[in-house]
């Protein structure tokens, strides 16, 4: 006999399964894969091509006592600081400016957000010209007249770092302008009116109430920076290509590198997780803070 | 407390005139209510008299002192916004003080300020929850608590009930005249509610436009309407308008006016039964002898039959045909249609009216109104 309720597979109940499959094993193995098999391989002695032979935690030793590593490491705190710190300010500014009813704003934000639209390579490459010593800003102002006027940042081991930095800061402070104008457009306006009848300046207002109502833009805007900064591979690569000597590698020129083209997979594999370890450390707290706030609300 | 005088005050937004030339002048401890149809320009005088807004022309004095020209936080005023626009990163004890804060008040005095204000309106036990920890009911007192911190010259409301629940704003309704009574403060408010502005006013100004087209003691606007406009505005259910004609009747002025019923419940024949009504102050109608106006009747001035009211001067029995009936408890509104319009009549609940049949009413005219067709100005 049968039953009225007997499940029946049709297709379509099969279509979007078999639609998503695709999209799920490509996830599953080319990201979670992938991170496994790096984990796997930096606990080996792979050099050339992976190897299986488990070495324990050899590899993060010879890491963390390598200088390379070390400068590369140093190189992305300074780096990482400056750049999210002066994107933050920046943004914030602008983002205020631009909220105060100026005319053409439109075309103010488009040329702050474009070079977002930018690949960090065709930035990298923009700054070299302009930053290199002899065909650049130094030479722009000796022709000017300035005979004194030295800018060797680029070429200078202890100033290189900056250079990285100016670049990422043009490139990205526009994109977090927009996140905060966004957030600043968000504010109700009776809230400012009640500010100002309440005897608040400008200044007031926005250190006191405006900006504190955005807090939840500024840790998205923290966030994305953040990673902008662990990741930042083809900006060095373009600008200064580490150099000089490797005076401006980051974490991410390191690995790459030694993974590809020093025949070191299994000390490039420690760099990569060491990597991923600091952007779980940035991501879980604030997934976390934004689930639970989810549930709050 | 201070007086506050609106002196032909206009507000252009480039060619659109938003405020036409508003004058208002209220006392030292009145409350003044902005009534009108949504976009008629009552949050844009609310903003001009707090200096939110400068206005196109036209002057502001507090106190006898011209404002037109002060910021906001020079003017002394309060306002308590539809929003309640509370500081959402301040608990609520900070938002009562901040206005204090900016204004140099020593910590101690500002503590003091919070609990008194705080016990004023019962929120002591809120004072360390952030805004989004409240409920509506709450976070209005705690915008009202921000307003009185500072005792200004002048309070501002502009809707600050309509984001509660029925019952809750019947609440708040009383606690603000409590308030009121208790603290004698100069207020505008602005209300759509009818019966919040019935209850709480002073006075009343009713605006249209950009224009105010009657300011007046609430039982003034009501009984008194200066144009068609305000008559049809204030009151729920509206003030019924009736087609009637101005005749001569021996040396008298009547106004004749037609009502519909069926001859027996049976048949569809309609017959037109023509009711004349004797009008107070009736010689104002002596122009338009012969032509048509509109008759304005509150609902509560057409009635069943009241015996103690029988003969009385301006009192008429006429039968009209009962189209609903809505029971409302005190009252039942019967609807009837005379003319073309429909006219609501309120009767006692026990009156007996069936729908589709017909049934006798009591026209009282003694507070009857006469407009003009055209123009919709008051004719008596
Ligand atoms: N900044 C502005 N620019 C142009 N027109 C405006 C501006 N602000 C308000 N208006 C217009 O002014 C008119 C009055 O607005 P206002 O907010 O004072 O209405 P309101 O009486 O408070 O209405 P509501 O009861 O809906 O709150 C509206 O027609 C509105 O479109
Ligand atoms: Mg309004």
């Amino acid at each position: 006999m049968i039953t009225k309720n007997a499940p029946r597979f049709t297709l379509a109940d099969w279509l979007p399964k078999l639609v998503m499959a695709p999209t799920v094993v490509v996830t599953l193995v080319c990201m979670y894969g992938y991170m496994i098999w790096t984990g796997v391989l930096s606990l080996t002695n792979s050099r050339m091509l992976p190897s299986y032979d488990f070495v324990g935690l050899s590899q993060y030793e010879r890491l963390f006592n390598n200088d390379r590593w070390l400068v590369a490491l140093a190189n992305l705190g300074l780096f990482g600081g400056l750049f999210i710190g002066i994107c933050l300010c920046l943004g914030v500014i602008l983002a205020i400016f631009l909220d105060q009813k100026i005319r053409n704003e439109g075309a103010i934000r488009t040329i702050y957000l474009y070079p977002m639209a930018i690949s960090f390579i065709v930035t990298g490459t923009a700054w070299k010209w302009l930053l290199n010593p002899t065909n650049g800003l130094e030479k722009m102002m000796i022709d000017l007249g300035f005979e004194q006027f030295t800018f060797d940042w680029l070429v200078n081991p202890d100033k290189v770092v900056y250079c990285l930095v100016i670049a990422a800061v043009w490139q990205a402070s526009g994109f977090i302008m927009a996140l905060f104008l966004a957030g600043l457009r968000g504010v109700d306006g009776d809230l400012i009116k009640a500010a100002q009848l309440d005897g608040a300046g400008t200044f007031t207002t926005y250190r006191r109430i405006v900006l504190p109502s955005l807090k939840p833009v500024f840790f998205s805007a923290l966030v994305i920076l953040a990673h902008i900064a662990i990741k930042s591979f083809d900006l060095v690569a373009a600008l200064t290509n580490g150099g000089p000597g490797y005076s401006s590698d980051l974490p991410a020129n390191f690995m790459y590198a030694h993974t590809f083209t020093r025949s070191q997979i299994g000390l490039g594999s420690a760099s990569a997780i060491v990597m991923l370890g600091c952007v779980l450390a940035i991501l879980i707290p604030y997934l976390y803070s934004e689930l639970r706030g989810q549930r709050h609300d | 407390m201070a007086s506050l005088v609106i002196d032909n005050v206009k507000k252009r937004y480039g060619n659109t005139s938003v405020l036409k030339g508003i004058d208002i002048a209220i006392e030292a401890g009145e409350f003044l209510i902005l009534v009108g149809p949504s976009g008629c320009g009552k949050s844009t005088l609310m903003n001009a008299i707090a200096g939110l807004e400068d206005v196109t022309e036209g002057r502001i004095l507090i106190d006898d002192q011209d404002v037109t020209f002060s910021s906001p936080k020079d003017r002394d005023i309060a306002m308590v916004f539809q929003s309640y626009a509370l500081y959402p990163n301040m608990t609520v004890a900070e938002n009562i003080a901040f206005g204090l804060e900016m204004r140099k008040v020593p910590k101690t005095e500002r503590e003091q300020e919070v609990q008194r204000v705080a016990e004023l309106l019962q929120i002591s036990h809120l004072l360390n929850r952030k805004p989004s920890q409240l409920s509506g009911g709450q976070r209005q007192r705690v915008a009202m608590g921000r307003a009185l911190a500072r005792r200004p010259q002048l309070y501002l409301f502009d809707e600050p009930l309509s984001n509660l629940d029925a019952k809750l704003r019947v609440e708040m309704r009383t606690e603000i005249k409590k308030l009121h009574q208790k603290l004698k403060t100069t207020i505008v408010y602005v209300t759509h509610d009818q019966i919040e502005a019935m209850t709480l006013a002073d006075r009343i100004a009713v605006m249209k436009d950009g224009e105010v087209q009657q300011l007046g003691t609430p039982q003034e606007i009501y009984d008194n309407p200066a144009n068609l406009f305000v008559a049809g505005f204030m009151g729920s259910p509206a003030m019924n308008f009736i087609p009637a004609k101005v005749i001569e009747s021996g040396n008298t002025i009547m106004l004749e006016l037609t009502t519909n019923t069926i001859e027996t419940p049976t048949t569809i024949n309609t017959i037109e039964t023509p009711t004349r009504l004797p009008f107070p102050n009736a010689e104002s109608l002596q122009s338009h002898i012969g032509k048509e106006v509109l008759l304005g009747l509150r609902p509560e001035m057409i009635t069943e039959p009241q015996p103690h009211k029988a003969g009385l001067e301006f009192t008429v029995n006429s039968h009209v045909n009962v189209d609903v009936v809505e029971p409302m408890g005190a009252d039942t509104m019967m609807i009837t249609r005379i003319g073309n319009n429909e006219v609501n009549c309120r009767c006692h609940p026990s009156y007996n009216m069936v729908v589709g049949a017909t049934c006798e009413v009591m026209f009282d005219t003694s507070k009857a109104v006469a407009f003009d067709i055209e123009s919709g100005q008051r004719l008596d």
